[in-house]
């Protein structure tokens, strides 16, 4: 495990290299796979900050990418710049994870998770309600702009961003705090840990990324509508991810977005109908075989510091 | 001297039952307490109120001259008032250390050498890395008791300390508690054990269905008739 951990910074860093230098020679189409990827990274990696940290599992993550996607769309069909609009769509969504984690994160248990999937469907409805500002069901077209390539380099950013945040986050008793209430939220209480606080706290971080990611998909996609932008199943593939690589752990969530995006990607091009099945067999595999996914297996058997 | 702790006619009740009905009694700092009584009669209940947990429905709970009633439980912690649980509630997938890192605030420098020395004192420091899920019930029971130390609090809770430990370890832990005690700390403790609680309790008080039956010295509680009566029927 030394060994292991010797080479991991150089190889991380030919990664970045490789990633960075990877448009210069990519297709339009390749270019358009691999912003998707760092997409579900920052998306898996943002749940994980609240319910693979906290336990407080939130069946409605999407909510915050639809947020940031309408937010983005919205300005930038008003003339604002797509990267700061994109960063405003990150904004709203902080202030709607404020608006909805204050009274829902002092329920307990799976509350939290049935409020969440209903403010989920809730936003949808009310995109498609407000015509005049959203386009209602027939979505909303942004003006043409190829920005792919700079929209790529953005999504990696916020994917390095996030995973760095979580690295910070893991290793600090900060992160240490936010799993005692995932462990035991009555002790954690009980042991002077101000467990509402640091819910809010994890809560608004996980809401970020996803508003900004949504915002730069929506600007790459260049339309958007309420189906294609608060769909359950984002939250549910960012679960997937999370639970197949490792929750609570720093790169289980890459782990899980990498092999899953590419796994999706390849039965996606075949067949089209299996992803779903699929998805939910993958599910249940886990769940039933190695309930803390890849590396928390790893990390139990081998006693492997949090770092990994 | 006046009273580290005073509680004053506290009322808990579940839908129709009345866990703890009217309980007053005040603690004196630098003593050991007991509480004792059958099952039900109400012990964890008190201290769950007392240490915010569940919420009093009516009377008061009184700490170091003020009120702690109505206080969220990490607040009243940071007060210095600290408890162990009857159910063992370590974080079993954070470390040991990490167990008593958790706890503290301010720099972590001086945080991680006090985990260490409790590590040692409870001769755990080879563990300290090692996840509590995986440590055995004793050694669980012993980093959920030094957590609580952590902080240094005045007044510590131990609900049920020696269910569980092997006797060698068990005296280890009376010593500790001793030691404290002799340095001005304050226990309140339940406990079923009854050589424990009339070995180390300067005072006991006695529950029975929620109620306060008796208190006085642990020689004068076990020849009290009310007291028998209640442990072993009529």
């Amino acid at each position: 495990m030394k060994r292991w951990a010797r080479w991991f910074p150089p190889a991380f860093a030919l990664t970045l290299l490789v990633l960075s230098v990877y448009p210069l020679w990519a297709t339009g189409y390749g270019i358009r796979v691999m912003l998707q990827l760092f997409m579900w990274i920052a998306l898996a990696q943002s749940w994980n900050l609240i319910s693979g940290l906290t336990g407080y599992v939130s069946f409605g993550h999407v909510a915050f990418f639809g947020m940031g996607s309408y937010t983005t769309a919205i300005l930038v069909v008003q003339g604002v710049a797509w990267p700061l609009a994109a960063v405003a769509g990150g904004a709203m969504a902080v202030v709607l994870a404020f608006v909805i984690g204050w009274p829902c994160l002092r329920l307990k248990g799976p509350y939290f998770a049935i409020a969440m999937l209903g403010l989920n469907e809730v936003l949808r409805v009310i995109a498609s309600y407000f015509e005049g500002l959203t386009g209602g069901g027939l979505g909303l077209s942004l003006p043409t702009l190829d920005a792919s390539v700079r929209i790529y380099y953005a999504m990696g950013l916020v994917a390095l961003a996030v995973t760095a945040l979580t690295y910070l986050i893991v290793t600090s008793r900060f992160g240490l705090r936010l799993m005692t209430i995932r462990e035991d939220e009555v002790a954690a209480e009980a042991m002077g840990i101000d467990t509402f606080r640091y819910k809010i706290y994890a809560f608004l971080l996980s809401a970020a990324a996803p508003g900004i990611v949504g915002g730069l998909l929506a600007r790459d996609m260049g339309y958007i509508e309420p189906i294609s932008v608060f769909p359950l199943v984002t939250t549910i593939t960012m679960i997937v991810m999370v639970l197949f690589g490792g929750k609570g752990t720093i790169w289980g969530p890459v782990l899980g977005a990498v092999i899953l995006f590419t796994f999706q990607e390849l039965v996606w091009a075949h067949f089209p109908h299996a992803h779903q099945i699929l998805l939910g067999a993958i599910i249940v595999t886990v769940v039933l075989v190695m309930p803390r996914g890849i590396l928390g297996v790893l990390q139990q058997r081998y006693n492997l510091p949090r770092t990994v | 001297m006046a009273a580290i702790l005073q509680v004053r006619n506290l009322v808990k009740r579940f839908g129709g039952v009345t866990a703890v009905n009217g309980v007053s009694l005040s603690l004196e700092a630098g003593k050991i307490y007991g509480l004792i009584g059958p099952n039900g009669s109400g012990k964890t209940t008190l201290f769950n109120c007392i240490t915010g947990i569940v919420r009093r429905d009516s009377g008061a709970v009184g700490f170091k001259g003020r009120r702690i009633d109505g206080l969220k439980p990490h607040q009243i912690f940071h007060r210095g008032l600290g408890r162990t649980f009857q159910i063992i509630r370590v974080f079993p997938e954070l470390t040991a250390l990490e167990n008593l890192l958790v706890v503290t605030t301010g720099d972590v420098g001086p945080a991680r050498k006090r985990a260490e020395e409790l590590l040692r004192f409870v001769k755990l420091e080879a563990l300290a890395d090692e996840y509590a899920g995986n440590l055995s019930y004793g050694q669980q029971k012993l980093v959920e008791f030094i957590r609580v130390l952590m902080t240094d609090p005045e007044l510590i809770l131990l609900d049920e300390p020696a269910a569980g430990v092997n006797p060698t370890l068990l005296n280890e832990l009376l010593e500790a508690v001793k030691a404290l005690r002799d340095r001005g700390k304050t226990i309140f403790l339940v406990e079923h054990d009854m050589k424990v609680v009339m070995g180390l309790c300067e005072t006991v008080f006695v529950l029975d269905h929620g109620e306060k039956l008796a208190e006085g010295p642990p020689g004068v509680i076990q020849a009290d008739e009310r007291v028998i009566e209640a442990y072993f029927g009529r």
